[in-house]
């Protein structure tokens, strides 16, 4: 025993108070009606934040104790037939895998031509101009109304320079620039932060896909190098389209689907 | 270098602790109340500022811990050893950097958010960015929830190392396990280490403190060591071995001589020559414990050729037994003077001591004359260190007594007494005697003092100091006291008459009764006053006067006036019956009065002259909000 512990030394040469036992399983077993009562008198955010604390305790001891009932009754296992078992009747079918695989391809291509899309998000709310582009007002008496400055987050190539101030129309602040976006894939549940190539389509206007704003519902093309996927015919993959599914401008960050 | 204080380290919360803090803390400190319809800058400003309090409260916390656990590059090496064999030092520095990248990412999210907030055009957006922030801290800090837990049991195990100090004077005890290192550590110091019969008792080190030449030591206990080389030592070992590498220390090998701790006189030297290189530079003795149990001389002929070869090579081998208390004196005295020698050496040699030196100037006196005086010692103290070293016992201590008699043990203080009469010591002393205590006659000069006062009463009463004074009055005193002393008398005789009288109920007041002519004429004739001839005195007139105002007074029949101011105010009448002719008109005097009095009245005004004004709404109670209770009434 190292020699600061006083406490346990002293516990080991003249052993416990005479009613330490007794003390210790009586306060154990008053900790329940003290729970309560705290349970009971909180109010106020204390309360709220207890509760909520509480709730997810109470499901945990419940889970636990489905299982360890689970354990002492006996259930049907489903997993014991093994993958690609096929009944008696339809042995000799065979070879369908591929060929779905080649239809699906060009079935891709075809939605491709058509420029209609399998997306998650088929519907969202459209944005008007008001919501997007706020009125910059210029000139001597700050009459003139024709600039515009851009409220959402978007998307700027590597490339880009601005227009001269004097002559451009619509403003995108850089502090509203971003240049990655945190992409999951829906199989793989995992989720990556893959640099944007550039915006596809934005479903509310034409011209804020040519402006490259990012709103919930636009689909963006990422660099998708990083997942190393690699096509039928041995080539490298190296962008993928996503959907983005959140608000940009309400959380400060770029949330998108891969498309598959 | 940052001074460390390995006991003063803040604790280390767990994340969820950390994170629950630190956002009721934002809830508190913060202003809590936005409205849609503010100014946008204020909405704006109002949720920055909760990022950025959030921010700084992370960023503080984690510096804290950053700066309170130590650099193992600047503490002592002795130190950043033994905490890298006892934490490892690779995860400590791993964990120590995960926080800082934390803090880093942190302070990063905050700066990105607030910038984003800039451009919040409404108050649900920036409270989102703000509610996205927050969230992104808190989950930056739940990621470190392993690195904080190994934070929080550094910190709770460093700050229970013993103190030892790398630079002062110390004695390392070293050797195998069970050799009786600990036993010699409880002996020569108050430290109460452990000591049981199975080997690695003693699981890490331990100090305790001991005086010698009025300096103060420190002495070190460490695990016992095996055999096997370095990469094989497990973390108790390890910290043996650390002691050993970087305390500049006296080392003092502790072998086994009677072999029962296990391993023989061989295996103890093999390892003695295998640590050799660790003691280096170090004043070292072997101590050959338990030898109540095994001498050296009773060991084979070439053991006892190999400890006299260590002893020629100048390595002193000491007998010792922790048992019997043999030789760990000598031991000890050994050890300290080797090191103090050693100590003062390497500081002769470095060169601060020059500084030191050059100030220094031993003075010797010259010699006055031929004459030779040594210096004097007193025949006690020689006697006294004769006995000292020669180890006698001194005279018998009462403690001793005490063991020796065990239960039948009597503190009797009484044997001590100096008395005229030896066998007078053990009687019984009365404490009353013929009705007089006798504590007040215990004084040994008391018969003297009762003389002395004696002889001083008899002067005082010679030079008359006691004598009364009844010459030094005169007639008229003499007087006064008789008169005084009837006086008491009557008095005296007049309270118990009217006691006797038997009232029953409240009794009136002397002065409410009429006091007659006649009584009073007549107490103090006996009193001896001369009351005849007394129908002009006062009482008399009063007695008069108070018959009715309408009778009117000739003035001829009365006597003359004694003096002027007495017979106007004596013939005036008063003022609510001058000027007034009879009955009828003193009675409508007295209504006209009461009229002009009413209005008066009515504002509760004391008289004529009173113009105090009432506050009659005052404002402590009438003022401010009614805030609570019934608004009916104030």
């Amino acid at each position: 025993m190292p020699q600061n512990e006083h406490i346990e030394l002293h516990r080991k040469r003249h052993g416990y108070r005479l009613d330490h036992h007794e003390r210790k399983r009586k306060k154990e077993s008053r900790e329940a009606h003290e729970r309560s009562h705290k349970a009971k008198k909180l109010i106020g955010l204390k309360a709220k934040l207890y509760h909520k604390q509480r709730h997810a305790e109470k499901i945990q001891m419940k889970k636990t104790i489905k299982m360890h009932e689970q354990r002492k009754t006996k259930q049907k296992n489903d997993d014991k037939t093994p993958e690609g078992a096929v009944p008696a009747y339809l042995l000799d079918r065979e070879g369908q895998s591929r060929a779905k695989v080649l239809s699906n391809m060009i079935k891709q291509k075809r939605k491709e031509k058509a420029g209609k899309w399998e997306v998650p998000l088929p519907k969202v709310r459209a944005q008007g101009e008001t919501e997007v582009l706020k009125v910059i007002k210029t000139g001597k008496r700050q009459k003139k109304a024709w600039k515009r400055m851009v409220t959402k987050v978007c998307f700027v190539g590597d490339g880009f320079t601005r227009k001269p101030p004097k002559y451009e129309r619509f403003i995108r602040p850089m502090g509203l620039r971003f240049k990655k976006a945190h992409v999951t894939h829906p199989e793989l549940k995992a989720t990556f932060c893959l640099p944007i190539l550039g915006v596809k389509k934005n479903p509310s206007s034409p011209l804020y896909t040519s402006l490259g704003v990012i709103t919930k519902g636009t689909v963006i093309e990422v660099n998708v190098s990083e997942l190393g996927l690699v096509t039928q015919g041995g080539k490298v993959i190296w962008g993928k389209y996503a959907q983005v599914t959140n608000n940009p401008e309400n959380d400060g960050c770029i949330n998108a689907v891969l498309l598959v | 270098m940052a001074l460390y204080n390995f006991k003063k380290i803040m604790v280390v919360p767990t994340a969820k602790e950390f994170i629950d803090i630190t956002l009721s803390k934002t809830q508190r400190k913060t202003p809590t109340v936005v409205h849609k319809h503010y100014q946008i800058h204020r909405i704006r400003h109002f949720y920055m500022r909760k990022v950025k309090f959030t921010q700084q409260n992370y960023h503080d916390r984690l510096t804290q811990i950053l700066t309170d656990f130590p650099k193992l590059d600047d503490i002592h090496p002795f130190y950043a050893d033994l905490m890298n064999v006892l934490y490892d030092k690779d995860h400590y520095k791993l964990a120590l950097g995960q926080i800082n990248i934390a803090k880093n990412l942190i302070d990063n999210v905050a700066k990105d958010y607030v910038r984003l907030m800039k451009y919040g055009d409404s108050l649900y957006r920036c409270k989102q960015l703000k509610r996205a922030a927050l969230g992104r801290m808190c989950t930056i800090l739940k990621r470190q929830k392993s690195s904080l837990e190994y934070l929080e049991q550094v910190r709770q195990h460093l700050s229970r190392l013993p103190s030892i100090d790398p630079n002062t004077r110390t004695l390392l005890l070293c050797g195998y396990p069970n050799v009786g290192k600990s036993s010699f550590i409880n002996k020569v110091t108050r430290a109460d280490v452990d000591v049981q019969p199975y080997a690695f008792t003693t699981k890490s080190l331990f100090v305790g403190h001991m005086d010698y030449r009025y300096l103060r030591w420190q002495v070190v206990d460490t695990p016992g060591i095996l055999d096997h080389p370095l990469e094989d030592r497990n973390t108790i070992e390890m910290q043996a071995i650390t002691a050993l590498a970087h305390l500049r220390a006296a080392v003092l090998y502790v072998m086994d001589l009677s072999e029962q701790c296990g391993h023989t006189l061989q295996e103890q030297l093999e390892l003695f020559n295998n640590i050799r290189p660790l003691f280096a530079n170090k004043p070292l003795i072997i101590v050959a414990n338990k030898c109540d149990v095994k001498k050296i001389s009773e060991l084979t002929e070439e053991n006892q050729k190999i400890l006299a070869d260590l002893t020629t090579e100048g390595i002193p081998v000491i007998e010792t037994s922790t048992l019997t208390e043999e030789g760990v004196m000598q031991v000890k005295t050994e050890a300290c003077d080797q090191l103090l020698a050693h100590r003062v050496n390497t500081k002769m040699k470095g060169k601060k001591v020059h500084d030191v030196l050059n100030r220094l100037h031993l003075a010797m006196p010259a010699k006055r004359d031929e004459k030779d005086r040594p210096p004097f010692i007193p025949d006690g103290a020689l006697t006294r260190r004769r006995a000292m070293e020669v180890d006698a016992p001194k005279r018998k201590l009462e403690r001793d007594l005490e063991l020796e008699l065990g239960d039948d043990y009597i503190l009797d203080l009484q044997k001590y007494w100096d008395l005229m009469n030896e066998d007078e010591k053990q009687d019984r002393i009365p404490e009353v005697w013929e009705g007089h205590n006798i504590a007040d006659y215990i004084d040994p000069d008391i018969m003297k003092k009762l003389e002395d006062l004696e002889k001083e009463e008899e002067l005082k009463e010679r030079a008359g100091e006691y004598d009364s004074d009844d010459e030094s009055e005169d007639e008229d005193m003499l007087e006064i006291r008789s008169l005084a002393k009837q006086i008491r008398e009557k008095k005296q005789l007049m309270v118990m008459e009217s006691r006797e009288k038997d009232v029953h109920g409240p009794r009136m007041p002397r002065t409410a009764t009429r006091v007659e002519r006649k009584k009073l004429e007549k107490e103090m004739s006996e009193l001896g006053l001369d009351m005849s001839d007394k129908n002009d005195s006062h009482y008399a007139e009063q007695a008069r006067r108070s018959r009715s105002v309408a009778k009117k007074r000739k003035r001829e029949t009365s006597a003359p006036p004694t003096s002027k101011t007495r017979s106007q105010s004596a013939s005036r009448p008063p003022r609510d019956q001058s000027g007034l002719r009879d009955a009828k008109m003193v009675k409508k005097a007295k209504k006209i009065m009461k009229n002009s009095q009413t209005d008066r009245n009515r504002d509760g005004r004391k008289g004529e002259s009173d113009r105090h004004v009432y506050d009659l709404k005052p404002k402590h109670l009438l003022a401010g909000k009614r805030k609570s209770g019934k608004t009916d009434r104030r």
